[in-house]
């Protein structure tokens, strides 16, 4: 398309087709958390709408992509669009890693009588403040809202699964770099292998992040395992499921790189994925580092 | 704009025909008229339920419902005019008003804007929904602190959570979208030292909104999980804390209230030049003073937290922190009324409406700044007069300059002029009743009134009652600014292209009533530079 | 001292990562280049940071969570 005009699409559908997919599947949600006896199916079919939603609506640009409706200023707004909407990411997961740090370095220590002491020992029969002190409350505590606490009697060892997985996800940044290395020099059938290699590490990845979890549950460590469980699985979960949109992202780029989308100067959607991949990258290496080490 | 090149298919001049058109519709004037309506109906329901709050608060005692009602009023007043009227009224604004004032044809991702505006509806439907349900609407304040709203808030508390994650992805989106927009479809001639100055205030906006919704996404999907999984987030018993809940919170609400009053001051500093007929006083130094204004916004968040429990040493970094954010707010202020300063001033109603802006919001500051001191803030924290200084900010600030802007640029959307004798009306009738309203409150929580009770002693009856009296009538001010803006769509007179003579601005040079897509070829340089802010 | 060197380097593999991203935003030949720089720089980080995580366990200058822990349950 010529590079002086503007591109404005025509009218969609899509959007409201995802809005009342997505809310379905979060009215469903709650109302499964409530005990209701449709939610889960009124969830799956939320859910059912909103990935035909996502396919339908990412399948109309990429073929008006690939039919050159597109000009580089369509090029630059998508990656704009992009960018900032993975450091919305970044934010969200800024407040987990905020709780994290809150808990470890102040509300844990608080608990045990640091600085003001207005909080004594005594206040929990055994309590010791520290950052996995709920291996120490009195077995039977339960929360405010009445769960029982899950005491863990081991925790997960940094060295086993986790150090596996942090070089198989490494790995996966070598192996992308090279496909997009491979690709800016448009060798494709490259690409199409180092695509592949980075996304059967993606899935051991995930394949290894459940056997631990399944390591983890059996010794006790829940979510219900006090402020530890709570962070150690929201953060690794939240970047399970980043982990699993990425393989997706993944493996659709890799069937447009078998149908020749992609050119060595014009592959914006690989390298939107590509970031989005080494950025969840970066955010496993600092689960790595504060969850299981420091 | 003869010369246009058409955009793209030929097939693409004007709007759809039938209601489908409002469904699909992909041009940011269709979408900016959905938010403004939609904010428009979220503003009337908001203060639907205020009429009740001020009803029971009418004269000591407990009138008309009970405290359990009471406080699911106050609660979702406070959410539906914060999430449902300002910020989407704000992207409204930007939405009609952004392409225009870059010179662009529309805004950079339309289908986006599309799902943007789309999803505020089932959001608003979801939140709305819970005073149906069983216990109620939620009733913890539209601040919702753990514990209030984990172990002792009603089931339907997980349908809020829901339609404040919806809530937040749209805001996402439009934010998304407007940084696109700006920095992309720009005309390629604009320098971003030309840009209006709405324009400059909204893409700072975009980023204090892409920076604040997500963690407000994290802090209500903690609570989500602690509600009904099991994790400890905000519970002692577990190792978390109540505190950090806070903490999370107030990180994302001080930018939040910033989201609401820099597109405001961005309003405003276009409708003071207009009507006093000078140049911006200061253009630098109010874009120098937004960004910093929202740099510091991040910063100072404890300030709501004085007396939740902090050390000492954190006590007095936000409070000095806070009062930092006084400077730049001088120096806007002070930028206003230097403008005005030997300009030759008229009064149309967009500008009384600026110029109260000005006057009102600065009390607003001034209260807040009382309430950054953090040993006082011991005396006011959770009275009446915090309530005063919000309202102040937020009634007399944002919703003040979204009434200014839609005075100043309703001949641009509808192509008509509104009623100006009525419409002058409508503001001494609204300015007059909102301080009666709002006034008073100081008083209220200077003398210990605490705020969110729906009962209080004796001694508070009189300044409530007055209060009460001021907040019916300035409620019935919007029956008049209704018919005002409806009869100006249906009867208007036929406007001019720039029907304000001192005007400047790139949007003044389209039609009366701006063609459906802006600007099909990119104005020129000479053009940009005689209607830019600096001339 | 090793918590120190790993926090260093954690912060360079960010701006490693941001300057990717300024490079994805600007698009084009230069931008490619810039996103393929970085991303580079942060993947060699990222390798040097596990490598001296692993090397100070081992040598025992840092003990992993889950060792304190089953150290403190033991007693
Ligand atoms: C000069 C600038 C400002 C300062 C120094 C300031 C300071 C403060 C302080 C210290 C509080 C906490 C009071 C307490 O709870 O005890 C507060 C509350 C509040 N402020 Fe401001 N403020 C300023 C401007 C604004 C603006 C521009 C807005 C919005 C447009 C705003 C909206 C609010 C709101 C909504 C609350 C109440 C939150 C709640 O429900 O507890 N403020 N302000
Ligand atoms: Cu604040």
């Amino acid at each position: 398309m010529n590079e002086k005009e503007y591109y404005i699409p025509d009218g969609t559908y899509w959007p409201i087709i995802g809005s009342i997919g997505i809310s379905i599947l979060l009215i469903g949600f709650a109302n499964q958390m409530h005990g209701v006896s449709w939610g889960s199916s009124a969830m799956v079919l939320g859910f059912a709408i909103t990935v035909f939603m996502l396919f339908g609506w990412l399948g109309q640009v990429v073929n008006e992509s690939v039919n050159g409706q597109y000009n580089q200023q369509v090029d630059r707004s998508f990656r704009w669009g992009m960018s900032w909407f993975i450091f919305s990411e970044v934010m969200f997961f800024a407040a987990f890693f905020g709780a994290l740090f809150y808990a470890r370095m102040l509300s844990v220590p608080w608990l045990g009588g640091a600085d003001n002491n207005i909080f004594t020992p005594d206040l929990w029969n055994g309590f010791s403040a520290t950052w996995q002190q709920v291996a120490f409350t009195t077995p039977g505590t339960t929360l405010q809202s009445g769960t029982a606490i899950s005491i863990p009697t081991k925790l997960v060892e940094a060295t086993g699964l986790p150090a596996l997985n942090t070089i198989l996800l490494l790995l996966s940044g070598v192996t992308l770099t090279l496909a997009h290395h491979a690709l800016r020099s448009d060798n494709r059938n490259q690409v199409i292998g180092w695509l592949v290699a980075t996304i059967t590490l993606g899935v051991a990845f995930l394949g290894f992040q459940v056997m631990e979890y399944g390591h983890a549950y059996a010794d006790g460590l829940k979510l219900t395992s006090g402020i530890y469980g709570s962070t150690f699985y929201m953060l690794t979960g939240f970047h399970g499921f980043h982990v699993t949109l990425g393989v997706i992202m993944l493996t659709v780029i890799l069937f447009r790189v078998q149908k020749g989308h992609f050119s060595a100067n014009n592959h914006f959607a690989f390298e939107g994925v590509a970031w989005y991949w080494h950025f969840v990258d970066v955010v496993w290496l600092g689960l790595f580092v504060f969850v299981y080490w420091v | 704009m003869t010369t246009a090149t058409a955009s793209h298919d030929e097939h693409h001049h004007g709007p759809e025909k039938g209601l489908m058109r409002w469904v699909k519709t992909t041009n940011h004037k269709d979408i900016g008229t959905l938010y403004l309506w939609f904010a428009f109906a979220m503003l009337l329901i908001g203060g639907a339920l205020a009429m009740g709050i001020r009803m029971e608060l009418l004269q000591p005692g407990l009138q008309l419902m009970d405290p359990h009602f009471f406080n699911q009023l106050t609660t979702m007043h406070g959410l539906i005019m914060v999430f449902g009227a300002i910020m989407p009224a704000f992207v409204g604004l930007g939405n009609w008003l952004i392409p225009m004032m870059v010179g662009a044809p529309d805004m950079a991702l339309p289908r986006m804007n599309n799902w943007s505006f789309w999803i505020l509806p089932f959001a608003g439907g979801i939140l709305l929904s819970t005073f149906f349900m069983e216990g109620g609407a939620p009733a913890f304040g539209w601040t919702f602190y753990a514990p209030l709203s984990t172990t002792f808030a009603p089931d339907s508390t997980d349908f809020f959570i829901f339609a404040v994650h919806l809530l937040g992805f749209s805001s996402i989106m439009g934010a998304i979208n407007i940084i696109a927009t700006v920095l992309n479809m720009r005309a390629p001639k604009m320098k971003l030292m030309d840009m209006p100055l709405f324009v400059w205030t909204w893409l700072i906006t975009s980023f204090l909104l892409i920076g604040a919704m997500p963690v407000l996404a994290g802090a209500v999907t903690m609570m989500l999980t602690d509600r009904n999984f099991g994790t400890a987030f905000f519970d002692a018993t577990g190792g978390g804390d109540p505190v950090m809940f806070q903490h999370i919170f107030w990180f994302f609400g001080h930018p939040e209230v910033y989201i609401m009053i820099l597109p405001a001051f961005g309003v405003v500093s276009h409708i003071i030049p207009t009507f006093a007929r000078k140049p911006l006083f200061g253009y630098s130094s109010m874009v120098y003073a937004t960004a910093s204004i929202a740099f510091l916004s991040y910063i100072v968040w404890a300030h709501h937290m004085f007396l939740t429990g902090m050390p000492v040493a954190g006590e007095l970094y936000f409070m000095y922190a806070t009062m930092l954010i006084a400077v730049p707010t001088g120096v806007k202020v002070f930028n206003w009324i230097s403008t005005m300063w030997r300009g030759s001033m008229t009064f149309e109603t967009p500008m009384l409406w600026a110029v109260s802006f000005v006057f009102l919001f600065t009390i607003g500051g001034f209260s807040g700044l009382m309430l950054g001191i953090a040993p006082a803030d011991i005396q006011y924290h959770d009275t009446y007069f915090v309530v005063a200084h919000f309202h102040y900010v937020l009634v007399t600030g944002a919703l003040w300059s979204i009434i200014a802007a839609t005075f100043y640029w309703l001949p641009k959307w509808t192509g008509k002029m509104y009623n100006e004798g009525l419409a002058k009306v409508h503001f001494w009738w609204a300015v007059i009743s909102v301080n009666v309203l709002f006034f008073p409150q100081h008083f209220l929580g200077l003398a210990g009134m605490p705020r969110r009770i729906p009962d209080y002693s004796l001694q508070f009856a009189d300044f409530n009652m007055i209060s009460s009296i001021g907040g019916f009538a300035f409620g019935a001010s919007f029956i008049l600014f209704t018919y005002i803006v409806i009869d100006c769509i249906r009867n208007g007179k036929p406007a001019t292209a720039r029907p304000w003579e001192g005007a400047k601005g790139l949007e003044w040079t389209l039609a009366p009533k701006a063609q459906y897509h802006s600007f099909n070829t990119p104005p020129s340089r000479e053009l940009i530079k005689s209607e830019s802010q600096h001339s | 001292m090793s918590s120190v060197i790993i926090i260093v380097i954690i912060v360079g593999i960010l701006l490693a990562l941001g300057s990717g991203l300024l490079g994805l935003m600007r698009g084009g030949p230069e931008g490619s280049e810039k996103m393929f720089r970085s991303l580079v720089v942060r993947v060699a980080l990222s390798l040097f940071l596990f490598g001296i995580l692993m090397l100070s366990g081992y040598m025992g200058w840092i003990e992993p969570n889950a060792v304190i822990m089953d150290a403190t349950i033991a007693k």
